[in-house]
């Protein structure tokens, strides 16, 4: 952890006082952890006063003076401590350190400034580079699964570029946003802290699945490989010097940065294959046809009917040669891939000055046939300290991500969805024909691009002892476009054109004032001041033009009114400026009783103009028992802390729109072009900022010299304020009102616990993690008008309406409940007073092999009225598994995440079944032979009878709306899996080399789960499991990482 | 000593972390979350309050807007009163009454088979449903349930009222000041001739003043059925009513027949058999058919029809549908095919006949 060294490097340099004694005695030595490396930035101090003399050089080299019987305690980031009594005369001392993972002595980062994790109250969780290696990915989240307690990261997209869904203790909004099963939470994801510059993850999110330009997360732009430290903050007293941007967490990236006297390159590479997951069985040619011909013959219930095979040539023609096929339309589709990985990088420089240079290259061609990711980026960072009390950093991010999404939006392949699903009786595309969705998929030209410029600059001047000032500037530049060319025969005849170009700019500036004072050496005192800046700006336009003259013309194009369809700047503008200020004060008695208080306003145009700043307080108090007598006096108990935090994060729900109104070019009158008030919301200036209160307790134990070790939290969080539409009656002149009437809580437990089974003397070494979270989330109010529930009607014809009940979790499903089917006539329900058997809204009665959906109402007729709340969409644990052993040179690790008690809607299942409702049409047939499908008088089933196509319209026994679908999203994944060889050193040295390794990974292993669907994982947020997703694809890696 | 001290601490510090936990595991109860309730709507209601039944046959009524309240919910009719605060109670007298347990489907052999689909229960005569449906059964007659005035003005003292109370474990409401207004009993269907109010002879409505004409059932059609003597058309319209029907209950049955009967313009009945392109078979849902020289009997289950479901002995609009047809040679030697059809209920049981009377003139049964 190198900004752990650096700063260490400072401490040693503030704090060793030249203790020159008499009869000193010159020693040069080397630490090493067990394997025999070096360990660079040993802290080696004076046992007797507790004073640092100096660290260890790269290699673990060090040459200190002291006198004889001197106690020299060693002490290191990730390593136990061990002292050791210097002997007479002893020149030379080597001493090996073995690694822990006690993180108390850890340095942190809070609000932007160093501190020793020991004295820090609030709760959070460190990841080092050893965390996310050997993994080649675009996405840096997805290797942050199942390894920090309480953050939910689901891996539920496979699209190259994009993320998945990543949410630090439950869900902090209700708003959702897309319609049936592609409605999607809008994300909240914790603010990332890269390098000390805040970056919001959530960019380009306002449009759900419908993805509007390139849609390239930010976090595909950062090389894994070039991250340091991943530290992720989750309490309030943690993020409250986030401010606003900090109320759904805060993640800290930092960088690597320049460490070694000697110019050091390190290059990694990997190759990767990239598999796509088991597709969907279909049954080809004659079969399908002879399965849709006996379904019609079967189940016709009219002459009609039957005479419909004589208008399908594909049923009735065989022998025709264009129906006369049987084609395999998925594998067109999907494809395995090879890919490629470099990075490179370089570093090198002293105390006085260091650089490092970073460089990647990460290509990823997708498994969908015409999509892709590729990633270029470059960092470079200087940090130059010509005395201790100075010190000056400059870097520069350089990052380009080019997409290809086809002719889907990314997360969404509609288009292969829909022509993999063909009927194999169509021929495949050759020369004469091809399908046009086929056409549409593969030839369709997309090039996207984000560009990200960020140069940084930062200066540090310690005034007079203790009294430092920072003073950081940023400024950060992205260009997002995309092109598209859809070719006519894909498009109806006509070729056509679309294009996004947006740009995003964000000016960061902040000034940090602190000062640090120990007094008689028991009470530590830390005053940090400082404000922030900020001027984010943000404009996206599109343009789409249809009938564009031919394939071979693909641009430039003049306008054309009609066939111009729209376009214009997005309504995700933004123009935000924002000024904060904070004031974190911390009190320590010896470290054992640590007290913090911060606080923090921030004001933002972009806040109601009633409530333009918003003010986040926080309070923690910690005990670090261990300190006290009684304790030090267990001998199996190394650690023993409680924290206690309560905090206030406040995050503006207002924009412009919402504020102010919206206003539109409402055509002429007079000869003058009027501006209308737009009446779909009304303007709110009392809009308040979204509130999250949160109360977190915490435990931290170490056990048996670290071989064990616990950190449990539990937490309640309160958001209030929550950002809700309310539908204003109809006699007012506006449709809807933003209100902030709306509240929900979560609360949890959390815990780590590391344990290493094997002694440390063992040749094997064996860790093993286990990371679990519960959190449970509750609607606390709704606006006063619903009275306690609101029902969000889904007006798509899937009808996925949700349902937000206070006293129950936040966002269930709204559905009517399926408890089975009908086995016989006779179990259809007959009115006592009408006579009349169960019946659909058309009057149709159920019967036989129909679905059994529960009559709510108990009017005998199945309606809208017989929907219930069921499920819920969040999940209740979410946590996983590490382990990794070490034996001589070889390594192997294994991660695996779980997610359980959810609910997800198996729509896949559905589409299949529902492919039988139709036997004259143009999709394929699947077989159901793997399901327990009601097929005759008697039967107990759990699905209804799929081929009575006659009365399918009306009993729609596989509407999407029901509760068949609903199952436990519960699994266990097996993330990856790494197999990994370091050469030895003297061996290396003969080639010149400093370090070899070579390593072999799988990752997204294996899935242990009940769900009857593909992929329990690749749903939406809100568990929905829509077949047009992208497929979450396997990876196998060969790799090595080189250092000269 | 020092051994049972350490001891001492290690169990303070167990005890400690054991408290410590159970604090914050506790905590969930601290928390003071708003329980996980049914939803019950402040809008909930009815479209239609009141409540406007006719006697002596089962009346359904299902107009809760239950406003996504979470169902099923309980239901209780409190407060019944008249509209000046005397209490209501015979609303409520029990009533024995059928319920159906299978279902009626058309194609049943034998009057036992149809029995048993379904079963005798006694009722409350007006009940609401755990579903909140309302519900006034056939068996609850003006006897027991006064109806409304047969001078046709309706004063408050003469309306039922009563509130209901609707509760789920979300809370209770109280919807107010629903109203129960009786019609006397129509037993059958077409009831054209029947004056609602009184129970009496409907007035002609061309002369209602004129108490001595009254109005008739006519049937739903006539097709190609000629007169005897002016060899026109036999008509039913505002002028003129060739065919109507009655519909009464005649002595001398077995208390479950239906008959039809075919009166001519001489106060004889005519044989049945004349009409000879009838199906007779498939007339009514009846058994042990008889055709006597002037009638037609069946034995029957009431109501007529079961259910609302089609069968081939109704269309599923809710009404028994029979046709009676005849063949003569037409002009030119063409067979013309003549019939006249109604579609009727009868509500209540007991021995019924169903005339048809050629009023004016008698059919013409002969070729031309």
């Amino acid at each position: 952890m190198r900004l752990k060294q650096l700063i260490i490097y400072i401490a040693v340099g503030i704090f060793s006082v030249a203790s020159a004694w008499a009869q000193n005695q010159e020693i040069t030595g080397r630490v090493v952890d067990e394997a025999n490396n070096g360990i660079p930035g040993v802290t080696i101090l004076n046992a007797a006063t507790n004073r640092a003399i100096t660290a260890t050089r790269e290699g673990g080299n060090f040459s200190i003076s002291v006198p004889a019987n001197t106690q020299l305690l060693f002490n290191a980031v990730g390593f136990s401590k061990r002292t050791v009594t210097v002997k007479a005369n002893q020149s030379t001392l080597t001493i090996q350190l073995s690694a822990t993972q006690d993180q108390v002595e850890e340095v942190v980062v809070r609000g932007y400034v160093a501190r020793k994790k020991e004295t820090q109250t609030g709760a959070s969780i460190t990841l080092g580079e050893k965390d996310i290696r050997d993994l080649p990915t675009a996405n840096l989240e997805s290797l942050l699964q199942g390894k920090v307690p309480g953050m939910n990261i689901q891996v539920n997209t496979g699209a190259p570029g994009f993320r998945g869904s990543t949410q630090i203790r439950g869900i902090s909004n209700l708003t959702t946003t897309g319609s049936g099963s592609e409605s999607v939470l809008m994300p909240t994801s914790p603010l990332y802290v890269i390098d000390g510059v805040p970056m919001d993850a959530d960019r380009a999110a306002e449009f759900g699945l419908q993805q509007q330009g390139p849609g390239i997360s930010p976090l595909s732009l950062i090389p894994p490989e070039d991250v340091q430290s991943i530290e992720i903050l989750k309490d309030a007293q943690a993020t409250s010097l986030y401010g606003s941007q900090g109320a759904y967490g805060v993640i800290i990236i930092t960088t690597k940065r320049g460490n070694s006297e000697v110019p050091r390159i390190n290059y990694t590479h990997s190759t990767f294959i990239k598999a796509p997951p088991k597709l969907r069985e279909t049954l080809g040619g004659n079969l399908e046809r002879q399965i849709k011909l006996q379904q019609i013959l079967n189940n016709a219930r009219t002459q009609a009917e039957l005479d419909r095979i004589m208008d399908t040539p594909g049923l009735a023609d065989s022998l025709n040669s264009y129906y006369n096929n049987s084609t395999n339309w998925q594998s067109l589709y999907y494809q395995t891939t090879f890919n490629q990985n470099h990075n490179l990088s370089l570093d090198g420089g002293n105390q006085v000055l260091s650089y490092k240079s970073n460089l990647g290259y990460y290509g990823e061609t997708g498994v969908i046939r015409n999509t892709g990711f590729n990633r270029y980026s470059a960092n470079l960072r200087m940090d130059y300290r010509p005395s201790r009390r100075f010190e000056f950093t400059g870097q520069v991010f350089a990052q380009l991500g080019k997409q290809n999404k086809g002719d889907g939006t990314g997360i969404l392949q509609t288009g292969v969805a829909t022509g993999g699903m063909n009927s194999t009786l169509l021929p495949p595309p050759g020369f004469y024909s091809a399908s046009s969705s086929y056409i549409s998929a593969i030839q369709t030209k997309n090039d996207n691009s984000s560009k990200l410029i960020r140069p940084y600059v930062e200066g540090k001047f310690e005034i007079i002892d203790g009294l430092r000032f920072q003073s950081a500037l940023s400024y950060e530049f992205a260009s997002n476009n995309e092109d598209r060319f859809t070719p006519a025969a894909a498009a109806g005849q006509f070729s056509e054109v679309y294009s996004f170009a947006g740009r995003e700019s964000n000016l960061y500036n902040r000034n940090i004032l602190n000062y640090s004072k120990t007094i008689n050496e028991d009470h530590d005192i830390f005053i940090n001041l400082f404000n922030e800046v900020r001027h984010a700006t943000r404009q996206n336009t599109i343009t789409k033009q249809v009938r564009t003259p031919n394939d071979q013309f693909e641009g430039p194009i003049g306008s054309d009114g009609y066939f111009s369809r729209g376009g214009g700047v997005l309504n995700n503008f933004r123009n935000e400026k924002a000024l904060s200020f904070a004031l974190a004060a911390s009190y320590n008695y010896k470290s054992r009783y640590v007290v913090d208080l911060s606080y923090r306003i921030d004001g933002s145009s972009a806040n109601g103009f009633e409530n333009l700043y918003t003010k986040n307080p926080s309070v923690g108090v910690r005990w670090n028992m261990h300190h006290e007598n009684w304790i030090e006096s267990i001998p199996w108990l190394n650690l023993a802390s409680l924290r206690f935090t309560w905090g206030i994060n406040v995050m503006p729900t207002s924009t412009l729109e919402r504020v102010y109104g919206k206003y539109d070019i409402s055509g002429r009158y007079n000869q003058v072009n009027g501006i209308g008030i737009n009446y779909a919301f009304i303007p709110n200036p009392n809009l308040k900022p979204t509130t999250s209160m949160q109360y977190n307790a915490g435990l931290d134990l170490n056990f048996f010299n670290g071989r064990a070790d616990l950190v449990y939290d539990t937490y309640y969080k309160k958001v209030d304020n929550l950002l809700f539409e309310s539908f204003l009656s109809n006699m007012n002149g506006f449709d809807k009102l933003h209100s902030n009437d709306a509240a929900l809580a979560n609360y949890g437990h959390e815990f780590a616990l590391n344990v290493r089974p094997l002694s440390p003397s063992n040749p094997v070494m064996w860790t093993m993690t286990f990371i679990g979270a519960y959190n449970k989330d509750v609607l606390l109010k709704l606006p006063s008008v619903y009275s306690g529930q609101f029902i969000n009607w889904d007006n798509n014809s899937d009808k996925l309406h949700m349902v937000n009940r206070v006293g129950t979790s936040s966002l269930s499903n709204y559905l009517l409940q399926n408890i089975g089917v009908y086995a016989t006539d006779a179990d259809v329900p007959v009115d006592p007073v009408t006579g009349l058997r169960y019946r659909t809204a058309d009057g149709t009665f159920f019967q036989a092999g129909d679905p059994i959906f529960v009559d709510r109402n108990g009017d005998y007729i199945l309606n809208e009225e017989d929907y219930t709340r069921t499920g819920n969409t969040q999940p209740l644990w979410t946590g996983g598994l590490q382990t990794s052993v070490q034996y001589k040179n070889f390594q192997l690790s294994i991660a695996a995440s779980y997610t359980f008690k959810r609910t997800i809607m198996n729509y896949a299942l559905a589409q299949r079944l529902r492919m039988y409702g139709d036997p004259f049409g143009n999709s394929s047939v699947v077989p159901l032979s793997d399901l327990d499908i009601w097929l005759q008088e008697g039967d107990v089933a759990r699905y209804p009878f799929p081929y009575d196509f006659s009365r399918y319209g009306s009993v729609q026994p596989f509407r999407y709306d029901q509760t068949l679908w609903e199952e436990d999203g519960s699994y266990f994944k097996i993330n990856s899996l790494i197999l990994a060889y370091v050469f030895d050193r003297d061996f290396l040295r003969r080639f010149n080399l400093q370090r070899l390794r070579v390593y072999a990974s799988t990752e997204n292993v294996y899935t242990f789960s009940n769900y009857s669907g593909p992929n329990p994982e690749n749903v939406t947020n809100l568990g929905r499991d829509q077949s047009n997703g992208y497929p979450v694809p396997r990876t196998y890696t060969l790799g090595f990482n080189i250092s000269f | 000593m020092l051994e049972t001290m350490k001891i001492l601490q290690k169990n303070r510090f167990l005890l400690f972390c054991l408290s410590a936990t159970t604090t914050f595991v506790g905590c969930s109860k601290l928390y003071d979350l708003p329980e996980d309730r049914d939803f019950i709507s402040e809008n909930i209601n009815y479209l239609d309050k009141v409540i406007e039944p006719v006697l002596g046959r089962n009346n359904l009524f299902t107009s809760l807007q239950a406003d996504n309240s979470t169902l099923p919910m309980q239901f209780e009719i409190v407060n019944a009163r008249y509209g000046d605060g005397q209490p209501v109670t015979d609303l409520f007298t029990p009533v024995e009454t059928y319920q159906w347990i299978a279902e009626y489907d058309g194609k049943e052999t034998s009057l036992e088979e149809i029995q048993a689909k379904r079963q005798r229960v006694t009722r409350p005569a007006f009940e609401v449903d755990s579903n909140g449906r309302f519900i006034l059964w056939a068996e609850a007659t003006a006897e027991q349930i006064a109806p409304r005035p047969a001078d046709t003005v309706l004063r408050t003292q003469d309306i039922r009222f009563f509130d209901l109370k609707v509760s789920n474990s979300g809370g209770e409401r109280l919807i107010k000041d629903f109203q129960v207004i009786p019609w006397l009993e129509r037993p059958y269907y077409p009831d054209t001739d029947i004056n609602p109010y009184t129970g009496g002879p409907a007035p002609d409505p061309q002369r209602p003043r004129d108490t001595t004409r009254q109005d008739y059932i006519i049937p739903n059609y006539i097709t190609n059925v000629v007169g005897q003597n002016t060899e026109l058309p036999l008509v039913n319209n505002s002028e003129k009513k060739d065919i109507i029907v009655y519909i009464r209950p005649f002595t001398g049955g077995n208390g479950h027949n239906l008959r039809f009967r075919f009166m001519g313009s001489d106060g004889e009945y005519l044989n049945p058999a004349l009409f000879n392109e009838t199906k007779w078979d498939e007339l009514v849902h009846g058994f042990n058919r008889k055709n006597e020289e002037d009638y037609v009997q069946y034995d029957v289950a009431y109501p007529i029809p079961l259910t609302n479901i089609r069968t081939d002995y109704s269309d599923g609009g809710g009404t028994a549908q029979i046709e009676f047809a005849y063949a003569r040679m037409g002009f030119g030697g063409v067979v013309t095919l003549a019939s006249f059809g109604l579609n009727f209920n009868i509500f209540k049981p007991g021995d019924w006949e169903i005339v048809f009377h050629f009023q004016n003139e008698n059919p013409k049964f002969e070729d031309e």
